[in-house]
């Protein structure tokens, strides 16, 4: 009797252990985490320069839906916001109420980003933005769930205002209140934002700012802005604009005979070279254009170690999606490699540290990733603004630089310890727009 | 005084003449369209869209097929006519007495289908179709050569249509049937037959607006919206089916664009234009050049 109900206990045992075995088993396999993830893949925004943060930011998600991480298994959940806000808002929501996603991440336009994160916020889910940068975004919003690893539009205005500044007297001959400046900008909360900081950098350098004005991206003609530029003779024209109101600008200034020292460009449109190319032709020659570094460019020996064999596969698949593109969009690095800092440094710390991936653990795992220099395949750091700062959830260690087009190759010419080369200013005689 | 003087330059006559040459652009395109409007009674909410589809079709047969542009020209317009006679025939027609709205929201679903086709077969970029035709320079002021072809092109466009209209059966056929729909069928016109030409004449008219805005413009899918909504108002200003009132508006919405972003932002431009269009709506509702019924 003894036996038999030792034998039974045993069975019972095993198959109690069994059924629990399984059950953490499943539970293991269960275990993922389901990212929405938001670009435009139609519409205007698409072609200038979303569809490449989309390939970017796919190719990283690629990665590690093949690795998992800390034992999770990687989901994302594509959407495509259609060049239009109400579509990024209703799509976010859908992500979050219908796809029941952990997250979200991406976001290539700034009128998007700035209702999707309040909206996000609300529903207090966890925002990571990959690329739109207007300051607008996170200003005085004291959101606790959005963060941004990306370096904002005042500062694209600030850093090529500091660079011609300090460029004015040697390349000009000007002293910088002698240099007639131009601002001009799509209207959207992107060039406005881009513009304020161009605003603010041409006062403190004390430019003659000769011309400022805003214009809507999908105007069918620019001619009476392109007459105003020439009557107010700029040496230098900072534009912020997507794709194809830049190719518009640039053929009606052509075929109007506006000539200028320099074009400095910040960020979408003049990201795309392939499109730049195909609608100024050599024109795009000597075109400047600010924006986190691309990946290719950047100094990889100041680099994290782990970091060179990333930036190497992503160009490799990249190559894969779109062979022949004689300049890797700084697009596609952008997004990859701000994926890429959630996937190492927030993602496994929320896992381990905080024990999953709701909001508060993301949360709290971004607010104490701490790299420094060289600790992102875009060269910067990463540290959040934290909660109570008015640009709370912003990276305060990015920055952009500025490239110069030469020759369809491109260059970083700013800041001085990230230049491969000296910059090309102004623009030398015999090309189209030059005023020499 | 003098600072009043100061804006009469040479860039203010530069904007005048830029004006105008928006205006053949606009003209152009409201050309068709007024003229669909005129004898079918149907509005095409998808015009701009049908212009569309011929910038892609003259970007294909330049770049990819190796035409020269002055042959792909025809084929352009040629294709592009029979997408307006197909899209009678399969749209419209069967919606003939159906309420104007019906018609309306067939002809914006098409808008649609159109854009997610273009989508879909041609992709999101930007395409150029990398002929740069020179600039005409007088001193100081510069124009281009492919607006001065949109605008010579509008207005041939317009004095054909004209003489169309006016010196041929066909055309006399159509006035009539603009007049009175009905009562011609029963004095024998084939009113089927005559819809099917006028649809693809407005066709062919986007197509010569293709083929001309396929040099000022890059194409894509979403082109049409830069196009679609002023082309619409500056019909319904010149009176939706006078063609002469059309084109005479597009100029004038073009000079208060032009004058208008010159004198302030650029966007103020077009804020005035609107404000005109909405004003002159309350003045006269059925245009600037209906005639009084």
């Amino acid at each position: 009797m003894p036996g038999r109900r030792i034998s039974r206990l045993f069975v019972g045992l095993s198959a109690a252990i069994a059924v629990l075995g399984m059950a953490i088993s499943a539970e293991a396999q269960e275990k993922k985490i389901k990212i929405g993830v938001i670009y435009d893949l139609t519409g205007p925004l698409a072609g200038g320069g979303s569809e490449l943060q989309y390939t970017g930011a796919k190719i990283m998600l690629d990665h590690y839906a093949k690795t998992g991480v800390e034992g999770y298994n990687v989901e994302a959940v594509y959407a495509d916001a259609q060049s239009k806000p109400d579509v990024a808002i209703n799509e976010a929501v859908r992500l979050v109420e219908q796809e029941k996603v952990d997250m979200l991440l991406g976001f290539f336009s700034s009128a998007q980003c700035v209702p999707v994160a309040a909206r996000v916020e609300q529903l207090k889910k966890f925002m990571w933005i990959t690329t739109c940068i207007s300051s607008a975004v996170l200003a005085d919003k004291g959101f606790k769930y959005i963060f941004r690893p990306q370096a904002s539009g005042d500062q694209f205005g600030l850093m090529t205002m500091d660079f011609i500044a300090q460029n004015s007297k040697e390349k000009f001959g000007k002293e910088p209140k002698d240099l007639r400046v131009a601002i001009i900008h799509e209207d959207g909360a992107y060039g406005v934002d881009v513009s304020k900081g161009n605003e603010a950098g041409a006062k403190k350098a004390g430019f003659n700012v000769v011309l400022k004005e805003g214009y809507s991206a999908t105007a069918p003609d620019l001619s009476a802005l392109v007459t105003k530029l020439k009557r107010g003779r700029p040496d230098v024209i900072f534009h912020t604009g997507y794709n194809p109101d830049i190719t518009l600008l640039l053929r009606q200034a052509r075929e109007q005979g506006l000539k200028f020292g320099a074009l400095v460009g910040h960020g979408a449109g003049y990201g795309v070279y392939e499109k730049l190319k195909e609608g100024m032709g050599a024109d795009v020659n000597y075109v400047f254009n600010t924006d986190p570094i691309s990946i290719w460019l950047a100094n990889q020996k100041s680099m994290d170690p782990k970091l060179p064999p990333m930036i190497k596969m992503v160009g490799e698949e990249f190559d894969k999606v779109k062979p022949g593109v004689a300049i890797r969009s700084a697009h596609v690095g952008m997004a990859a490699s701000n994926t890429y800092v959630f996937m190492t440094e927030v993602l496994p710390r929320a896992i381990k540290k905080y024990g999953g991936v709701d909001p508060e653990a993301l949360r709290k795992a971004s607010l104490e990733v701490d790299l420094p220099e060289g600790g992102t395949m875009l060269g910067f750091g990463v540290k959040f603004h934290g909660e109570g700062q008015q640009m709370a959830g912003q990276n305060e260690r990015s920055f952009p630089v500025v490239i110069q087009y030469v020759d369809d190759k491109s260059y970083v010419v700013w800041p001085k310890s990230q230049a491969q080369r000296e910059a090309v200013l102004p623009l030398p005689k015999g090309t189209t727009f030059s005023s020499q | 005084m003098q600072g009043f003087l100061e804006i009469f330059d040479i860039y203010l006559l530069e904007a005048v003449v830029n004006g105008i040459l928006l205006g053949g652009v606009l003209a152009l395109l409201a050309l068709g369209l007024n003229l669909i409007f005129g004898v079918i009674d149907v509005t095409w909410i998808c015009y701009a869209e049908l212009v569309m589809i011929g910038m892609y079709g003259m970007y294909y047969l330049v770049q990819y097929y190796g035409l020269p542009y002055y042959a792909a020209a025809p084929l352009t317009i040629l294709l592009v006519a029979l997408l307006g006679a197909a899209l009678h025939y399969i749209v419209i027609e069967p919606l003939l007495t159906a309420p104007p709205i019906n018609q309306l929201l067939a002809t914006g679903g098409v808008l649609f289908i159109l854009q997610s086709f273009a989508t879909v077969a041609f992709g999101i970029d930007f395409r150029n179709l990398g002929i740069r035709l020179p600039v005409l320079a007088l001193g100081e002021m510069h124009f281009s050569y492919s607006r001065l072809l949109s605008f010579a092109a509008a207005l041939v466009g317009m004095v054909s249509v004209y003489l169309f209209m006016t010196r041929t059966y066909t055309g006399t056929a159509i006035r009539a049937i603009s007049q009175d729909r009905q009562i011609m069928s029963l004095m024998g016109v084939d009113t089927k037959r005559i819809y099917l030409v006028t649809s693809a004449l407005g066709g062919a008219l986007a197509g010569l607006a293709a083929c001309l805005l396929v040099l000022q413009y890059d194409v894509h899918p979403f082109v049409g919206l830069s196009f679609g909504p002023i082309t619409f108002l500056i019909c319904v200003l010149g009176g939706l089916g006078n063609f002469v009132g059309g084109f005479i508006a597009a100029f004038i919405f073009a000079e208060i664009i032009s004058l208008g972003g010159l004198f302030s932002d650029l966007e103020w431009g077009y804020v005035l234009a609107f404000a005109f269009f909405i004003v002159m709506m309350f003045i006269r509702p059925a245009g600037l050049f209906a005639r009084r019924s």
